[in-house]
């Protein structure tokens, strides 16, 4: 009797002490079996492609000088938007000159602009494919969840196992964390064509291939060009944290400011970010307006 | 050209348990009490000529676009068979295609023309037209001169460049047409194409497949909820409700003849004087009313008992001659060339100065249109010009109040 009212009485005080799982050291094992086993794949068939085209853009970037660059700034906002989007580029632009940041700025947008290089180059054929698969998009579902929202200081150790310190493992961080949207989005677009269109398709003998690519692609493309618009937002947001593992740019004036106390350092960084942010969202979603879809929407 | 026999489709998770209730002639609403599926059409059988415009027609939810979309197989039929007349393959069974028949069907041999257009907003007026083309795998500069062509044809020629969407409905839907004939397909699918157009322009589009149709002469299958519509552009008439057929014949066969209520409760509110023709109004030869007056080098004279003063001439072979009044020859001209020809038109004083003829098939309107100009009897005569019968205003009035009697 005694001994039966103990134990409840323990299963109702700490019901957990009965289980212990060993989730923190299974995890620790994978991670380790991961890295044991992919650090050489990583860095021979991942690195080199990241940081080639990482390099490249940072060149072709740095070979502008800032004064054509603000020029192209204008008529790029000014194409894809509306002159007055062309202005403010050129004055956010000039801030961030102004401030002594341009180096940095420059690195982030290269940062930004490779990554989101990778996030179209995979994430646009696994939308695709989500929007042509129920199955395979009920896989993707769970997955990009973690991909979101998995805090990314979590999956920052293991980029830096796989892929050492620099500007490799915030890339891959960035684009891990970045992709979401376009899968999400291009996915979206594409099961939302109207049936009307794709059934006029149909009726003219077109092939599913056909379809995809003369209907539900373009008529897609307002949508698709809303989730680069968010991959775009969400990649110049990890570049602070990537800064924590090497990757450089204003990220790490930001974070090289915090740990020195020197609130002026963070600030001039963090408004940069705030500033390029600005100027890269007006114009893609400049570019998301002009998108051939999006002719006579809601006519 | 095509031919449908007992084109069936039920909605549902087990359709092929409602198949044997249907043989049992439940309705619609027993299958669904009974198994849970919805009848969408129910042994649908027609059979449509070569360059005849086939109208089916009934109301909203009645099965008359799940009907045509089994046609092209956007919706597969769940029983039933439809043959269609390949130009060079004889005749095909349509529901037994694979997916690379069914493609090549719709690509050379049926196009169709939607409700709401369904023009890709994307692409140009020009390239819009083009598109089943495109997909015929024609090459650039061949399809669009071909679209240039048809494009013309509809009167939008120089709306190629142009977006559907600074478009008019009325132009939208001659584009959708354009796209529909662009591709030389023997058959045109049609689904409620001028039912979101204002009335006016629907007139205008409807007149305008006419004059096209009497062009290309393809078969086209059009679907409406209109039976004004039905009446105006179809050869023949195939009236749906809930899923079957009720009714098929020629408009005037419908209008004159309606085999059920709800047919009837249709017909009574439809345009009689665009629907009746000469042949069923006029007062044949060997009626009583006729009388004979003789006989003069070879030309026989008769005239109406209530109209001793106008007498028609007739040769031995049947054909008008002459027409006199008070012994007089007045000039006799073709009915269909006056009303086209506003100068033709003489002063009212002189109304009894001209006699008209008119073909069997002239409708009621247009001889109504023509007592303007006339107020003699209108001579009907066949394709040969035999004399078939005459119109006066007893005969007129008949019809316009909805004679019903038998079709000769």
């Amino acid at each position: 009797m005694g001994e039966l009212f103990e134990f409840l009485h323990a299963l109702m005080n700490d019901p957990f002490g009965f289980v212990d799982l060993p989730i923190r050291q299974a995890i620790t094992d994978i991670v380790n079996w991961i890295v044991a086993t992919f650090r050489d794949f990583s860095r021979t068939y991942i690195s080199p492609p990241v940081r080639g085209v990482m390099s490249g853009v940072q060149g072709a970037l740095n070979s502008v000088p800032p004064g054509i660059f603000l020029l192209v700034t204008f008529i790029l906002g000014w194409w894809a938007a509306s002159w007055r989007v062309g202005v403010f580029g050129v004055i956010a632009f000039a801030l961030i000159g102004f401030m002594g940041v341009w180096d940095q700025m420059i690195i982030t947008l290269s940062l930004v602009v490779t990554a989101v290089f990778f996030c179209v180059l995979l994430g646009l054929p696994l939308g695709i494919l989500s929007s042509r698969s129920d199955r395979f998009y009920a896989f993707m579902r769970p997955v990009l969840d973690i991909m979101q929202t998995t805090p990314p200081f979590v999956y920052l150790v293991p980029a830096v196992m796989l892929f050492s310190i620099g500007n490799v493992p915030g890339l891959i961080a960035t684009i891990v964390f970045a992709m979401p949207p376009v899968i999400r989005l291009t996915n979206l677009g594409i099961r939302h064509v109207n049936a009307e269109f794709i059934e006029a398709a149909l009726a003219f003998g077109s092939t599913k291939r056909q379809i995809l690519w003369k209907v539900q692609f373009p008529l897609a493309m307002p949508t698709i060009m809303a989730g680069l618009n968010q991959t775009i937002m969400l990649a110049l947001s990890m570049v602070v944290i990537a800064a924590i593992i090497g990757a450089g740019g204003l990220g790490l004036e930001v974070y090289a400011g915090l740990e020195r106390l020197n609130i002026g350092q963070a600030f001039v960084g963090g408004i940069g970010i705030v500033l390029l942010a600005m100027v890269l969202d007006r114009i893609t979603q400049g570019l998301g307006e002009k998108a051939p879809g999006v002719r006579d929407r809601g006519e | 050209m095509i031919r449908a026999e007992n084109v069936t489709k039920i909605f549902g998770s087990d359709p092929e348990s409602a198949i044997p209730l249907l043989e049992e002639n439940k309705t619609k609403d027993e299958i669904r009490e009974l198994t849970g599926q919805t009848v969408g059409v129910n042994k649908a059988s027609f059979d449509i000529q070569q360059g005849e415009v086939f109208a089916i027609m009934g109301l909203s939810g009645c099965g008359k676009s799940t009907l045509i979309r089994c046609i092209n197989r956007i919706i597969d039929p769940t029983a039933g068979h439809i043959f269609f007349k390949h130009p060079e393959r004889g005749e095909l069974d349509i529901t037994q295609l694979d997916e690379e028949g069914l493609r090549t069907l719709r690509k050379e041999n049926m196009s169709m023309v939607f409700q709401h257009f369904a023009l890709l907003p994307h692409r140009t007026v020009l390239s819009n037209v083009g598109y089943g083309l495109e997909i015929q795998g024609r090459r650039r500069q061949q399809r669009q001169e071909a679209a240039q062509r048809v494009l013309d044809m509809v009167g939008l020629g120089p709306w190629g460049r142009s977006y559907p969407s600074e478009l008019s409905g009325g132009m939208q839907q001659r584009v959708g047409l354009a796209r529909g004939l662009a591709t030389d397909a023997e058959v045109l699918l049609m689904d409620e194409p001028f039912s979101a157009l204002d009335p006016l322009i629907k007139v205008d589009m409807q007149q305008e497949l006419k004059r096209i149709q009497r062009e290309l002469h393809r078969t086209i299958l059009f679907i409406t909820h209109d039976l004004d519509e039905a009446m105006r552009i179809g050869d023949h008439i195939a009236i749906m409700e809930d899923g079957q057929i009720v009714q098929i014949g020629s408009p005037e066969q419908i209008l004159v003849n309606p085999r059920t209520e709800y047919v009837a409760k249709f017909v009574e509110h439809a345009d009689p004087t665009s629907v009746i023709t000469a042949s069923t109004i006029a007062l044949p030869l060997n009626s009583d009313q006729f009388v004979s007056t003789g006989e003069r080098d070879g030309i026989s004279y008769l005239h109406r008992k209530d109209l001793p003063h106008v007498r028609f001439g007739m040769d031995r072979e049947g054909r008008l001659h002459d027409v006199q009044v008070d012994e007089q020859d007045v000039p006799v001209r073709r009915l269909e060339e006056v009303l086209e020809d506003d100068d033709a038109r003489p002063a009212s004083s002189e109304r009894t100065g001209v006699a008209l003829t008119c073909g069997e098939d002239a409708v009621l309107r247009q001889i109504l249109r023509s007592r303007l100009v006339s107020t003699l009897p209108v001579v009907v005569t066949n394709g040969d010009g035999r004399v078939r019968g005459l119109i006066d205003d007893p005969e007129l009035i008949n019809g316009i109040l909805e004679k019903r009697g038998e079709i000769p």
